[in-house]
């Protein structure tokens, strides 16, 4: 995923910067104050959840750019890229579309991929919002939560 | 000029608490969210790795979702109306009649497909509440609770997160309260409240609950790095730290919240144990924030001195021993 534009602010645990990863959100959390009284304060968030959020995406874009290499290659269909980029799994994806998970995994196999028919296509197309036309054609638009 | 309907929105830092306490608000009554919190016994402490979340076991540190809506749609004069549907034309279109009959309605949603959200966030995780309080248009207004301020939802991107599916998946659920009682008074309900919470903690023959389920984490916890290998070692100890943080609790697992219920209901009832028992949960609060950091030092492979999963495990159940003795006197006052 592209840098996060944000807040650089020290990091009491680390030493170091490290950018906002909410998008500037300032989220309402508990903590207490001098006298040792609880209270309600806003800020962006404390450093070390912030810190495993971001391991947690940067372990999703390796599997998203492992998926890429695999599909670049010929291994398995754009499906799988796009399962991928929306952090789903064979039984996520077979949720969704309604279909037994058996079917999504050969789905993922370009011969099969290759000879699915339009009304298939249109649920994955449906589900991840591009055109049947990005599905046949193997293009790799950036998952949802990227766009726009 | 169109009708803008309007909504008493505060933010909060738990969605559940959250959205209960904007509701109610809404009607009339005046509560924070630390009291809905603790009547409707949201604090809790659960480790089951055999359900898998992104692969990792799930770790919770608070009750299951829709626990503090069920408690306060039993309490004497509140009438919870509460849905699920399995189409989801119909879902919409009942939406649609309770907002146009002028409630505020509670949905269960998944925060994958919701677009507001700051994308770091947005993970499949279908267990989030929110509020919509109107329809202009294709939007709907939306209060979400962890927002500072209310927030707008085009109709498909609601449907789609209304059924979201996998783990807890919300099947459309909508809730509002369509009779609340005329003056509410807290205090009958702050004993029932904790009695709840403490029995949750301590009173389960199920050792992965409650504090023997922090005691279990650490043993598990302690042979991660042998087992896993350092690598999903990591992992696993990252998101234990993520659950532990889920959005805005401050650090410490929904601690601090419960502790601020504590010091509210101990001014409500004049009672000063229930103060020393808040001071005291805040302190096992602070060996959470400990735990977290020390955690997250491991994650980025930048430990300073003495931190290692041994460690860790001690601070687990250091904490475990903070609980249990903070339960055990709130137990005995609340009978």
């Amino acid at each position: 995923m592209a840098e996060h534009g944000g807040f650089p602010s020290a990091d009491p645990m680390t030493d170091e910067a490290e950018p906002d990863i909410n998008d500037g959100l300032r989220i309402v959390s508990y903590s207490t104050n001098r006298e040792g009284r609880c209270i309600r304060h806003q800020d962006h968030g404390w450093q070390p959840v912030n810190i495993v959020n971001r391991q947690a995406w940067q372990e999703i874009e390796k599997s998203i750019g492992a998926s890429k290499k695999k599909v670049a290659v010929g291994s398995v269909s754009c499906l799988h890229y796009y399962m991928t980029a929306h952090q789903m799994t064979p039984a996520l994806l077979a949720r969704y579309t309604g279909q037994s998970s058996w079917l999504v995994r050969l789905h993922l196999v370009p011969f099969i991929y290759k000879r699915l028919g339009r009304a298939t296509l249109q649920k994955y197309a449906e589900l991840f919002q591009v055109s049947i036309a990005d599905l046949t054609g193997g293009e790799l638009r950036p998952p949802i939560y990227c766009r726009g | 000029m169109e009708y803008e309907p309007t909504f008493p929105h505060r933010q909060s830092a738990h969605c559940e608490s959250g959205v209960v306490a904007n509701l109610i608000r809404q009607r009339g009554i005046e509560i924070s969210e630390a009291m809905a919190f603790g009547i409707g016994r949201g604090l809790f402490f659960g480790y089951f790795p055999f359900i898998r979340i992104n692969g990792l076991p799930l770790v919770t540190y608070r009750s299951v979702a829709g626990q503090i809506i069920r408690q306060f749609s039993r309490l004497p004069g509140f009438t919870l109306q509460r849905q699920t549907f399995r189409d989801r034309d119909r879902a919409m279109g009942e939406l649609d009649a309770v907002l146009a009959a002028g409630h505020p309605v509670g949905l269960q949603t998944g925060v994958f497909w919701l677009p507001y959200f700051p994308r770091a966030l947005r993970f499949h995780f279908n267990a989030h509440n929110l509020v919509v309080y109107g329809k202009q248009g294709e939007d709907y207004l939306v209060s979400d609770p962890v927002f500072p301020a209310p927030v707008r939802c085009a109709a498909p991107d609601l449907a789609r997160a209304r059924f979201a599916s996998g783990a807890l998946a919300p099947r459309g659920k909508m809730y509002y309260f369509a009779a609340t009682p005329e003056h509410f008074d807290c205090r009958p309900h702050l004993r029932s409240g904790i009695r709840g919470v403490c029995r949750a903690m301590l009173g389960s023959r199920f050792p992965l609950i409650g504090t023997r389920g922090i005691r279990f984490l650490a043993g598990r916890l302690e042979r991660w790095p042998a087992r896993l290998g350092r690598e999903r070692a990591i992992l696993h100890l990252g998101h234990v730290v993520r659950m532990q943080e889920e959005i805005g609790t401050g650090g410490a697992g929904f601690r601090f919240m419960f502790a601020a219920f504590l010091q509210e209901s101990a001014e409500m009832l004049r009672e000063q144990l229930l103060q020393d028992s808040s001071a005291a949960l805040v302190a096992a609060g602070d060996l959470w924030r400990d735990f977290a950091a020390m955690a997250t030092r491991i994650c980025k492979e930048r430990t300073r001195p003495g931190d290692s999963y041994d460690e860790l495990a001690g601070l687990l159940r250091s904490c475990a021993d903070r609980e249990e003795s903070v339960f055990r006197t709130l137990n005995r006052w609340a009978g």
